[in-house]
């Protein structure tokens, strides 16, 4: 004990020294060129890049258990809760319709298929694991200092950090960077709320949620509803108005018409008032259709909560320093090169106001923060045409503008739409229903028909829209994608043929070469 | 009338005029018969009814052209009713073999033929160059003519004589792969294209004990070597029996299957000796060991048109043959073996006839293509050997990865994406991009429209990433 306090007192000592020569000298010494708040996408990206320009780096990376108690390891959202074991359940369910396609092709497949969720999640959760231990070795690798810490903020160049047992650090750095990210909301006025689980749990959970509720009909909801349809549970999505905000609405219906026809249950137009749990453990949901303002009642096995994002600022001391949040959102206030209101304090990726909350743009806004803070670069991240993936049972991506906005910034006349209904070959000997893959190419319609958005519905629909991603960025036009030799026979030379347009009426199904 | 007659045969190669004199009387008169012969007239006569034939039918006739289509087959062509749509189909799985065999392409033909109500008149038979002055075309004993006719009648699977190899009528080729009716046990393919690649992937996924034999080293010698290389390993590590450096001598029919007689050059020993081994059982011989284009019986020699040293018709690029007035698109040029790439010459020759847009041809720089090999190959632009001949070594630079797709972080069996950019100048311009990978057949279309744009290095890099996918990685490359 009597060392506790001697270290406890020498390390005072240290402090008060330093700050002492600080003041004295006008000589700025720091622990850290940068620390970093936040071990996501972005956090590890900025933090591994300064360490990379010889800069001296910190980051630390604290998860608060959610409120059933799940917690994860480094990585962040991404690796642990999101895009990672998203993309693997639901190629877990995609699986399981190519299982049942292969009957026709030849394959011969016992009449019942089960799927076991204890396999699938144990699986994916030990890649994810492993991830995390990546993560680790890598930061290690690159001589960043790596700390278990929940961070906060003492003054713009000092952040006191805290182990899960209370063991505090102060670290004081050059400059310090908030990638702390968001977590999942919950409403707050539902009794028995607290029965419910986000997208924080579903990926960690050790036994199959079996009948499921999701509220929601964000990105996050779809997606959830959909691989666990596919896995062969019966999922209904609880939508309060429209699916999929902020997207294209014609492509947002044809992503849901295809869940629908794919097995997902739908209750539009329906909020959730309450949730009351059974004595044999299901979950009985109260809820009002607004439409027809009538109640209904049923039971679930899971509530899963998908009502949007918060971001994670309350632990960090923000409003002490000054530090302007939009009062809506509650995210930080940030400038084009993601400054705060306070210098020498930066934010970005889910935190920033006015930011997508998407990986890879964090990733590369953290590394051009980087290398911007080491002064080694003073280019800015451009986050225009980022493009992006929705991976429902059909796959939704797009690049650009929704029909809707490019209307409503070119006018009705303005623009000139391209679309077509395909069917991929792969669907034909499947017998299977393709009347959602559909792809629309969205231009202005005087000038060269430069494209303003492009959107596309199949399988796939990432691993195609990559490359129109890139293109666009070059500012393409309707002709570069005739003039474009198409590949045969694939999903995505549709977008080089696509030539009937919304305007002209003509029916827009392909039909062959 | 006799008059009338008169002038539009006088006039008969001089489409532009007639349609400009005579445009009502073009509507209501489809042939136009000749006062001397028995000759059908037409704007245009398509010889070949495959996916450049019909591309560039319909097209013309679109375009207000009076036009006719032979074909001795099926319409369609290679592409339709045989070996496209079944090998990407086969990629995973195969056309079912208990399912009647013509069922699905029966369906894609109907979508080929021409509209009923269309212009276009379909002619079944061969067809034959005549000794006529003017250019005519002969089928089934019925002469036509036009003063613009396009040549575009495929290719077929080359074969080797009995002479070259005893015995090798006893093998088949890729036409006869698509009327299997059942899984040969025992598969020997020979050859190392793209067509024996992805037959010899089908055959061994479905389960037929498959051998590969190579003349050299490697398959797709033509693609970048970095795809050539990795198309090897993975073909063996997923377990095709590869033959190198050996050839078929003979083929014997016994009991039990045919029997081949392989001849392998020890690379090591710097003489000649070959070692014979044989492998036997044998119940499906398949030859991939090229294609040659489909002119025998046009009677082309005798009207003068130019050929290279493998039969191709050499064209110029508004694919004009050597004799004024006959074209040649697709594959019976040798250039580009694609179906879209027919498509789109069919298209454009079509806009140059018959709109006057006399500029109107193919660029067939930048053509995407993809291999369905397991994994699939993705490759549009200039190798980097090509590169460095064309560019020289100090303007190139290349950019390179390879990582394990996420498809795979909780399968047993793994398969690599390996992905590869050729960069030119200072500026970086990619003039080549190269990769093999689970969804590399889905991922090159998009590339390739921003290639022939003249996507830099740094254009790649302010792309923002799709995510997670494993398109990303070319965004993301350092």
């Amino acid at each position: 004990m009597a060392a506790l306090w001697k270290g406890r007192r020498r390390w005072k000592t240290n402090n008060y020294f330093k700050v002492l020569a600080r003041s004295l000298t006008g000589k700025y010494e720091y622990d850290y060129d940068l620390v970093v708040i936040g071990g996501g996408s972005g956090g590890l990206a900025c933090s591994k890049e300064a360490a990379q320009l010889g800069q001296k780096v910190a980051v630390l990376d604290y998860v608060e258990p959610s409120a059933k108690g799940t917690k994860w390891g480094l990585g962040g959202t991404c690796v642990n809760v999101g895009c990672i074991p998203k993309k693997l359940m639901h190629q877990a369910a995609l699986l399981g319709t190519a299982v049942k396609d292969a009957k026709k092709y030849g394959w011969q497949i016992p009449e019942t298929l089960s799927h076991d969720w204890g396999t699938m999640a144990g699986a994916v959760q030990n890649y994810v694991k492993s991830l995390n231990w990546g993560h680790r070795v890598q930061l290690n690798d690159k001589k960043v200092k790596y700390l278990n810490m929940k961070g906060s903020l003492v003054d713009e160049n000092t952040v006191k950090a805290f182990t899960k047992a209370g063991k505090e650090t102060t670290l004081t750095a050059k400059n310090i960077v908030i990638a702390t990210g968001g977590r999942p909301k919950c409403p707050t006025n539902i009794p028995g709320v607290e029965h419910g689980i986000t997208s924080d749990d579903v990926f960690w959970l050790k036994n199959s949620p079996g009948k499921t509720l999701v509220v929601g009909a964000s990105y996050v909801g779809l997606e959830c509803a959909g691989f666990l349809t596919g896995i062969g549970l019966d999922a209904t999505i609880m939508v309060r108005s429209v699916a999929l905000r902020g997207f294209d609405q014609q492509m947002s219906g044809l992503v849901t018409d295809y869940m629908e026809a794919y097995g997902t249950k739908f209750a539009w137009k329906c909020v959730p008032r309450r949730i009351d749990k059974l004595p044999s453990g299901a979950l009985q949901v109260t809820w009002t259709d607004t439409q027809t303002d009538s109640q209904h009642q049923d039971t679930y096995d899971t509530v899963l909560w998908a009502v949007g994002r918060a971001p994670e600022t309350k632990a960090l001391g923000l409003d002490k320093l000054g530090v302007q949040l939009n009062k809506e959102t509650g995210k930080i206030i940030v400038g084009a090169d993601e400054s705060t209101s306070v210098p020498n304090i930066y934010a970005f990726g889910d935190i920033g106001e006015g930011r997508p909350e998407l990986t890879p743009t964090a990733i590369k806004a953290g590394r051009l923060l980087a290398r911007r803070l080491a002064g080694q670069s003073t280019q800015l991240m451009n986050y225009d045409n980022v493009p992006t993936t929705v991976f429902t049972p059909l796959e939704y991506a797009c690049v650009g503008l929704s029909e809707e906005e490019a209307e409503r910034r070119h006018g009705k006349d303005g623009i000139e739409v391209y679309h077509a209904f395909y069917k991929p070959l792969e669907f034909t000997v499947a017998e299977r229903d393709a009347s959602q893959c559909y792809l629309k190419v969205v231009c202005e319609s005087s000038g060269n028909q430069k494209i303003v958005g492009l959107h596309f519905t199949g399988p796939n629909a990432g691993e195609v829209t990559q490359g129109f991603a890139l293109g666009f960025q070059c500012g393409a036009t309707y002709s570069d994608l005739l003039n474009t030799v198409g590949i045969h026979p694939t999903c995505a030379e549709e977008m080089t043929k696509v030539h009937i347009t919304k305007r002209s009426g003509l029916d827009p199904t392909v039909t062959g070469c | 009338m006799a008059l009338l007659m008169q002038l539009t045969h006088t006039h008969a190669s001089r489409c532009g005029l007639r349609l400009k004199l005579f445009p009502h009387i073009r509507r209501t008169l489809i042939r136009r018969r000749s006062m001397a012969e028995d000759i059908t007239r037409l704007d245009f006569l398509v010889i070949g009814g495959g996916s450049g034939g019909l591309a560039g039918a319909r097209r013309a006739a679109e375009l207000g052209a009076v036009t006719a289509v032979v074909e001795c087959h099926k319409l369609g062509g290679t592409c339709v009713s045989k070996p496209l749509p079944h090998i990407n189909l086969g990629s995973y799985f195969v056309h079912c073999p208990t399912a009647p065999p013509g069922h699905f392409i029966v369906s894609l033909c109907f979508i080929n033929a021409p509209p009923v109500d269309s212009k276009i008149q379909t002619i079944q038979g061969d067809a034959k160059f005549t000794n006529n002055p003017e250019p005519t075309v002969e089928v089934n004993g019925k002469k036509y003519t036009a003063p613009h006719i396009l040549i575009a009648t495929g290719g077929r699977p080359s074969a080797l004589s009995e002479e070259e190899v005893p015995g090798a009528s006893l093998g088949i080729t890729s036409d006869g792969f698509f009327e299997l009716e059942s899984l040969p046990k025992r598969s020997v393919v020979v050859g190392a294209g793209y067509i024996a690649v992805e037959m010899a992937g089908i055959l061994s996924t479905l389960g037929s004990k498959t051998s590969l034999l190579i003349r050299q080293s490697g398959v797709l010698r033509n693609f970048d070597s970095y795809i050539s290389t990795n198309c090897t390993k993975e073909l063996q590590n997923s377990g095709i029996d590869l033959w190198k450096n050996s050839e078929v001598k003979s083929v014997k029919k016994t009991d039990s299957g045919l029997e081949l007689a392989i001849a392998t050059k020890d690379l090591e020993k710097k003489n000649d000796e070959e070692k014979i081994s044989t492998i036997g059982q044998v119940d499906c011989l398949l030859w991939a060991i090229g294609r040659q284009p489909n002119t025998s019986g046009l009677n082309i020699g005798g009207i003068g048109l130019e050929t290279d040293e493998r039969g191709h018709i050499v064209v110029d690029e508004f694919q004009n043959t050597s004799r004024p007035g006959i074209y040649a698109v697709g594959d019976v040029c040798g250039k580009a073996l694609l179906t879209p790439v027919a498509i789109a010459a069919g298209r454009k020759l079509a806009h140059r006839l018959f709109e006057g847009k006399k500029d109107s041809k193919l660029d067939y720089s930048c053509i995407p293509t993809v291999v369905f090999s397991h994994p699939p190959i993705g490759t549009v632009g200039l190798t980097e050997e090509e590169a460095i001949q064309t560019r020289g070594k100090e303007n190139v630079k290349i950019y390179k990865t390879s990582f394990t797709p996420m498809y795979h972080a909780i399968t047993s069996r793994k398969s690599q994406c390996i992905m590869k950019l050729v960069c030119v100048g200072k500026e970086e311009k990619v003039i080549g991009l190269h990769m093999q990978g689970l969804g590399c057949d889905e991922m090159l279309q998009g590339f390739a429209v921003a290639i022939k744009m003249g996507a830099t290095k740094s254009d790649f890099d302010r792309t923002v990433a799709i995510h997670p996918t494993s398109s990303e990685e070319f965004v993301t490359m350092r």
